[in-house]
C-alpha cells in the first residue's frame, strides 16, 4: 500500500464555530441555533434535480461527518457533478432538502458559501493570474484580512508544493500543476465542506498519488469531504463510504470492503504451460464461471473466500505434474461490483449533464 | 425586540453594502491585472479610434465637410471619442461572456460574494481602461491637427464620452450574461452597435440624412452623446445635450444593471 493509506479515524470533532455564535448572532439575525457538535456535517435528504425530462439526480439522501470522505462513484451522467452543485449552490434544489454545517442549502446559501470548498470540474480559477494572485483573489472575497492572506497564500503554495511556479500566469501550467491549485484554491479559507469534484482526471499516476495523500491528510484534520470520481481505484483508495450513483440514484452503498466482500468473488488465476491447460482444466473439474485462456494458458477459477480451496485446487494441480508457472488470487474490484450491480461496464458513455 | 431586530437589520444591511462595495473591488483589482496582462485589448480599442479617425477624415472627410460647410475634422474627434467609448462597451459584453465560460465564474458563485460585484467590478475596469483608449485617441487627434478649446473642455469630453460607454456597458453585460456564448455574442453586439453608431451624429450631421431618420438621428443617446462631447471640447454651449446624454446614461444603468445581475446569477444550463 502506499503511504498515504489511513488510520481509521475518531468520529466528528467538535465545530469551533460554536464559539463564535454568540458575536455572530448580533451581526445576523439568520444564524441559527440548531447547530449541534453531533450533527453530520453535510446532510442530503432526497435531493432530487431536473433537467427537461430527465431526472439528473433522483432521491439521493447521504451523510458526510467532520473527518469523513465519501465518495460519489458512477459514470458520466450520472449526476455526480449536478449533486455537488446542489450542495455547494451552484445549482438550484428541485425536491428534497440539503444541509452543510447545520445551514440550510437552499434558505441560508450565504452560509452555507462561507463552509464550502470547492474543486473541479466546474470551480476552476482565473487563467489570467498567477498561482499567487488567484489564491489572494479568493481569499478577498473571503474577506480574509490581508496579513492573515498573505500568510495561508504562503501555506497553501508550500504545502500544493507550488514554489516553483506559484508566480507564473495560470495558463502555462501543466495538467499536474493546474489540479493541485485547484485543490489550493478550494481550501483558502479553511472550508468545513470540501467537495472534490474528479479531482485526479487526466493526471499522471504520481501527480495522482501525491494529491490522494493531500486529500487523505484534509480528512486526517477533520474537514467533511465529498469525492466525485470515475475511477474505482481512487474511491477505494480514499473513500470511507462509497455511493454507487447510476442514473441519479444510489444502487449501492458502503464502505469499500463491505462492497467488495458482498460479491464473494475472489477468483483463483492459474498459469500453466500451453499442453498442459485441457488435462489442467480437467482436474479442476466442474466449477460455476470456470472461465480459461487457452492462448495465454490460464485459468481462472472462482473460489469465493475459501483459502483451503484454492490451496488444495493448487496442490491438486501439481501432485498430478501439472507445472503451475504462476498464480495468484485476485479479489474482485470495483470494476465487478459495478458490473455486477448495473449489468454494464463503468465505462458506459452518456451526455454529461 | 424590535428595536433589536430593526439594528441587527440595519447593521446587516451595512455589511452587505460594504461587502458589495469591497467585492467590487477585489473584481476590479482582478480585471486590472487581467486587462492589463491583454494589451492587445487596449490597442484594439485605439486602433478602431485611429482608424475611424483617418478613414472617415481623409476619405468621406472632403464630401461630407463640404457638403455641411464645416470642419470635418472638429466635427469627427468628438464623434470618435463616443465611438471608442462605445467600442469598450462591447469588449464588456465579449469579455464577460468569455468570463462566464470560464470555471472561474462558478467558482464566484460558490463564495459568499456579491453576485453584483462580479459584473459591476467588471465594467468599471473596462471604464478605466477606456479612459485609457481615449487618451491615445485624443493624443493621436492632436497630431492630425485637432486642438481643444480648453484642457478643461478634454477632460470634459472624455469624462462624457467615458460615462456614456459606461451605461452601455451593462446593456453589454445584459446580452453576455443571458448569451454566454463569446461568438453571440460578438455578432449581437454589432446588431445594437452598427445601427446606433452610423445613423448618428457621430460621423454626419443628421441634416445630410434622410427626413424620416431625423428624429431618431437627433435624439438616440449615440447623437446626443456625440453633440455633447463635440460641445464641451469646442466650449461652445452643449447643457441640453449633456443632460440628454447623461439621461441616457442613466436609463441604461437603470435598465440593465439590475437585469444583467438578474441573469448572471440566473443558473447556469
Amino acid at each position: 500500500m502506499p503511504s498515504h493509506a489511513r488510520k481509521p479515524r475518531a468520529g466528528p470533532s467538535p465545530l469551533t464555530v460554536d464559539v463564535l455564535s454568540g458575536i455572530l448572532d448580533t451581526m445576523s439575525t439568520s444564524i441559527a441555533n440548531t447547530r449541534t457538535t453531533s450533527e453530520p456535517v453535510v446532510v442530503a435528504t432526497n435531493l432530487r434535480k431536473r433537467f427537461g425530462d430527465v431526472e439528473a439526480v433522483n432521491d439521493l439522501s447521504f451523510l458526510v461527518n467532520a473527518g469523513q470522505i465519501v465518495g460519489l462513484l458512477g459514470p458520466n451522467g450520472a449526476g455526480k457533478t449536478t449533486t455537488i452543485n446542489m450542495l455547494t449552490t451552484l445549482a438550484s434544489i428541485d425536491g428534497g432538502s440539503a444541509a452543510v454545517g447545520g445551514f440550510d442549502v437552499k434558505t441560508q446559501p450565504d452560509q452555507v458559501r462561507e463552509l464550502v470548498g470547492l474543486a473541479g470540474q466546474s470551480a476552476a480559477v482565473d487563467e489570467k493570474l498567477t498561482a499567487r494572485e488567484n489564491l489572494d483573489l479568493f481569499g478577498r472575497l473571503y474577506k480574509i484580512p490581508r496579513a492573515e492572506r498573505r500568510q495561508r497564500t504562503d501555506e497553501l503554495i508550500a504545502q500544493f508544493d507550488m514554489v516553483e511556479f506559484a508566480d507564473r500566469v495560470v495558463g502555462t501550467y501543466s495538467g499536474g500543476q493546474r489540479r493541485r491549485l485547484d485543490v489550493a484554491a478550494a481550501l483558502v479559507a479553511n472550508p468545513t465542506a470540501l467537495f472534490l469534484d474528479e479531482p485526479t482526471t487526466g493526471l499522471d499516476p504520481r501527480s495522482r498519488a501525491e494529491l490522494w495523500s493531500e486529500i487523505a491528510e484534509l480528512a486526517d484534520r477533520g474537514t467533511a469531504i465529498v469525492l466525485t470520481t470515475q475511477y474505482l481505484d481512487e474511491a477505494d483508495q480514499l473513500a470511507d463510504e462509497i455511493l454507487i450513483i447510476d442514473r441519479g440514484q444510489i444502487i449501492a452503498s458502503g464502505p469499500p470492503k463491505e462492497l467488495k466482500r458482498g460479491l464473494q468473488r475472489d477468483v483463483l488465476e492459474v498459469h500453466v504451460a500451453a499442453g498442459d491447460l485441457d488435462r489442467a482444466v480437467g482436474l479442476v473439474g466442474e466449477v460455476d464461471g470456470l472461465a480459461y485462456d487457452a492462448d495465454a494458458g490460464s485459468i481462472g477459477i472462482p473460489v469465493g473466500d475459501d483459502v483451503d480451496r484454492s490451496l488444495e485446487l493448487l496442490r491438486r494441480l501439481q501432485d498430478r505434474g501439472i507445472s503451475i508457472s504462476d498464480f495468484q488470487l485476485r479479489r474482485p474490484t470495483l470494476d465487478d461490483v459495478f458490473l455486477s450491480l448495473t449489468g454494464a461496464p463503468t465505462e458506459r458513455e452518456e451526455v454529461s449533464t | 425586540m424590535t428595536a433589536m431586530s430593526e439594528t441587527a437589520t440595519r447593521r446587516s444591511l451595512a455589511l452587505r453594502f460594504r461587502g458589495v462595495f469591497q467585492d467590487t473591488i477585489t473584481v476590479l483589482w482582478r480585471d486590472t491585472i487581467r486587462t492589463m496582462r491583454q494589451p492587445d485589448l487596449l490597442a484594439f480599442a485605439v486602433v478602431m479610434g485611429v482608424f475611424f479617425l483617418v478613414l472617415f477624415n481623409y476619405i468621406f472627410g472632403g464630401s461630407i465637410g463640404a457638403g455641411a460647410g464645416i470642419d470635418y475634422l472638429d466635427f469627427l474627434v468628438p464623434g470618435v471619442f463616443v465611438i471608442t467609448a462605445l467600442q469598450g462597451a462591447q469588449q464588456t459584453s465579449l469579455g464577460l461572456a468569455a468570463d462566464l465560460t470560464e470555471g472561474v465564474t462558478d467558482r464566484f458563485r460558490s463564495l459568499p460574494m456579491s453576485r453584483a460585484a462580479v459584473i459591476a467590478g467588471r465594467t468599471i475596469a473596462d471604464a478605466v481602461r477606456n479612459v485609457a483608449g481615449l487618451v491615445l485617441v485624443a493624443l493621436v487627434a492632436l497630431l492630425m491637427g485637432y486642438r481643444f478649446a480648453s484642457p478643461l473642455g478634454a477632460l470634459g469630453a472624455i469624462a462624457l464620452a467615458t460615462a456614456v460607454g459606461y451605461g452601455f456597458s451593462w446593456l453589454g453585460a445584459a446580452i453576455a450574461a443571458k448569451v454566454r456564448q463569446p461568438d453571440v455574442v460578438g455578432m449581437l453586439s454589432m446588431f445594437w452597435l452598427f445601427p446606433l453608431m452610423l445613423a448618428s451624429t457621430a460621423f454626419a450631421p443628421a441634416e445630410t440624412m434622410p427626413g424620416w431618420l431625423q428624429d431618431f438621428v437627433t435624439y438616440q443617446p449615440i447623437s446626443a452623446a456625440s453633440d455633447a462631447v463635440r460641445g464641451l471640447a469646442s466650449g461652445s454651449p452643449a447643457g441640453g445635450d449633456i443632460l440628454l446624454t447623461l439621461g441616457w446614461t442613466a436609463v441604461l444603468l437603470l435598465l440593465f444593471a439590475p437585469m444583467s445581475v438578474r441573469l448572471y446569477q440566473a443558473e447556469a444550463r
